[in-house]
């Protein structure tokens, strides 16, 4: 093994003084991972671990697709990790024989994006759906009506996310239009639905969403789970709605990329990741659920003080469309806003 | 300093026979591979198909290219569709209105500040470069907090009877607002180089010659100058149809600009070769716009 590895290295890095074994290159969502677990699997193994960061799933596949991206760990999200096993771009590793694979709560095993589950191991899981500013609304928030199609007291005050993949899913839902339709008319339902909304949509941007919903802006906001629980636990006046027609759901699992230089070290941070203890200590960080076991005694979010994390309404996880079906939700999307 | 300036041009370049290019090679392979080579992998992307979920497979096909104008419509068929037009329009609109009024503004403070003596000119200059220090972003968000709820000029209208909780975001003054900030310096300082090197004593002579200011400035002032003018608006224009940020986190991002239409295109549209071919569209449009400037000045100058 040893000699492998030196020649991998050798063969690898020529020119490079460091040798492989000791190295671990991370490709993940930007501010994902627990600094304090990088540090902790860095001392407990001697690896030097380098993280880089992404935003979109759309980044990670074209960095995977352009091949020898020199990383051994990345994140997709489920509709992404399915695309990623389907066009070859991800290793088997086995993961049904790892303990980590035992850590998975039975909910989110062997689910259509991995159904053998050899492929990834899973690291967090949330929502997106619409946020709240309680200090400006008091009103009722349990279904997607209010926001879609607001009264006058939210009209001019709701503010939704720059792309579509969400956006366009909520809707979906609030119309009992399958994800990834591949039916113009359906589609053409969707784009009416946000055409009528728009008039009373103050904003259509992703970036500085804290600052514009906690400030009043904006009283509702499309936004993550995770991002509404860490606001309201630093003292926004903000919640998550829950609402019936249900949300838009994601999972991001951990993977192994083709070519993946230090596969050992990536199968080790896996398991490491999937730890009670540090799967803890992970969503307290991140604040999305955890889909491995945690110790519920040490958590920081929990269904009291965090019920976002924990939704009691249907979560439909979004799903890898058809070329056909994503330009129906592109079209939607550019009429929407032409 | 107008004699300093003359006695530079006057002087030129020394010429040296030997070897003028190969010097420059280094440059060039960065030239080359930097500027373009993407250039050209671009309007290949913009001929390939399609991958089916992002990327592109080498080929030719010009679909990116007639996706710009016919689409399927929604009953099916292929139709006329205005829309990535009237984005495009939209954009160069905002490029050009943006350009409009840095050039209104640009003008009486590069005069003002050309006709200040010397030490303070310096100053001045430097304060009009200061912003360029701080990221654009940060600039971006710094407009956020003043025209935004609760911000300094709201609150001052309020004072005069605004109804409370005003916010003067998400419109296209916001936007614009925004946009003439983060350029004016890109203006400012072209049109102060020419201003300074205006000879004063041609400005005497227009007023010896009984023309009035508003002549001098038309017939004197404004020719003279124009060479700053033509490359700050220039300067101003280009990166102008390309911004994104302004119109989505000032205008709330109601209306696509071509910047983020491309951005869709090539992320979760997942349709590369369109995004090329508009990009392509972008830039072809920004060449005939400097060609046809270019091809005027040259005219002039023979005319001269």
């Amino acid at each position: 093994m040893k000699q492998l590895y030196s020649a991998t290295a050798i063969a690898l890095c020529i020119g490079s003084s460091a040798f492989a074994e000791g190295k671990l290159n991370l490709y993940v969502w930007s501010e994902s991972i627990a600094p304090e677990l990088i540090e902790k699997f860095s001392q407990e193994n001697d690896v030097e671990v380098s993280v880089d960061g992404y935003t979109s799933n759309e980044d990670l596949l074209t960095k995977l697709q352009a091949g020898a991206s020199g990383y051994d760990i990345a994140a997709p999200s489920q509709h992404f990790l399915r695309i990623m096993i389907d066009e070859g771009l991800i290793q088997n590793f086995g993961a049904n024989k790892l303990a980590a694979y035992d850590a998975i709560d039975e909910r989110w095993r062997n689910q259509w994006w991995d159904e053998t589950q050899e492929y990834s191991i899973p690291v967090a899981y949330g929502t997106a759906g619409f946020a709240i500013n309680t200090n400006e609304y008091d009103g009722p928030t349990d279904s997607l009506k209010y926001f879609f199609e607001p009264d006058s007291e939210l009209s001019g005050k709701i503010a939704m996310l720059s792309y579509p993949d969400e956006v366009v899913g909520a809707a979906q839902l609030y119309l009992g239009v399958p994800f990834c339709s591949e039916n113009p008319d359906e589609m053409k339902r969707v784009l009416d639905l946000l055409m009528a909304q728009k008039e009373h949509v103050a904003a259509y941007s992703s970036d500085n969403i804290a600052g514009r919903l906690s400030s009043g802006e904006v009283t509702a906001h499309f936004w993550w789970d995770g991002e509404v629980v860490k606001a309201k636990a630093g003292g926004a006046p903000v919640d998550y709605a829950m609402t019936k027609e249900g949300i838009v759901g994601w999972i991001d699992s951990l993977v192994i990329p083709n070519g993946a230089p230090n596969r050992e070290n990536a199968i080790k941070f896996i398991e490491f990741m999937s730890t009670p203890e540090n799967a803890t200590t992970q969503m307290n960080f991140y604040a999305h659920s955890s889909p491995v076991k945690v110790i519920e005694s040490e958590m920081k979010y929990t269904a009291e003080n965090a019920p976002a994390l924990f939704p009691d309404v249907p979560v439909e996880m979004s799903r890898t469309c058809s070329p056909a079906a994503q330009d129906l939700v592109t079209r939607v999307w550019t009429q929407l806003l032409q | 300093m107008t004699d300093l300036s003359a006695d530079n041009r006057t002087q030129g370049p020394k010429r040296k026979v030997n070897l003028p290019y190969l010097g420059l090679l280094p440059a060039w392979v960065i030239m080359g591979f930097a500027l373009i080579l993407p250039i050209f992998i671009i309007a290949a992307v913009s001929v390939s198909t399609r991958g089916a979920y992002g990327g592109f497979d080498w080929g030719v096909d010009f679909a990116g290219y007639r996706q710009i104008i016919f689409n399927e419509g929604w009953s099916g068929e292929m139709e006329f569709t205005p829309q990535y037009l009237l984005i495009i329009l939209r954009t160069i609109l905002l490029a050009g209105v943006t350009t409009g009024i840095c050039l209104l503004l640009a003008v009486p403070v590069a005069y003002w500040i050309a006709s200040q003596p010397g030490n303070r000119k310096s100053i001045l200059v430097f304060l009009v470069t200061l912003p360029f220090w701080m990221s654009m972003i940060l600039r971006v968000y710094a407009w956020m907090i003043i025209l935004g709820r609760g911000g300094p000029l709201p609150r001052f209208l309020e004072i005069f009877g605004a109804q409370e909780g005003l916010s003067l975001m998400y419109n296209d003054g916001a936007t614009l607002a925004a946009m003439v900030y983060t350029y004016i310096p890109l203006m400012v300082l072209p049109v102060f180089a020419s201003i300074e090197k205006l000879d004063g004593t041609l400005i005497e002579a227009a007023h010896d010659l009984y023309g009035n200011r508003w002549t001098t400035l038309r017939r004197v002032i404004l020719p003279l100058t124009a060479p700053g003018i033509v490359s700050g608006a220039i300067l101003v224009f280009v990166p102008a149809l390309g911004a994104v940020l302004e119109p989505i986190l000032m205008g709330g991002g109601k209306q696509m600009m071509m910047g983020s239409l491309i951005q869709l295109q090539f992320g979760g549209g997942r349709n590369w070769p369109f995004g090329a071919a508009i990009a392509m569209t972008l830039l072809i449009v920004v060449m005939l716009v400097l060609i046809v400037i270019a091809l005027r000045s040259a005219q002039k100058d023979r005319e001269v």
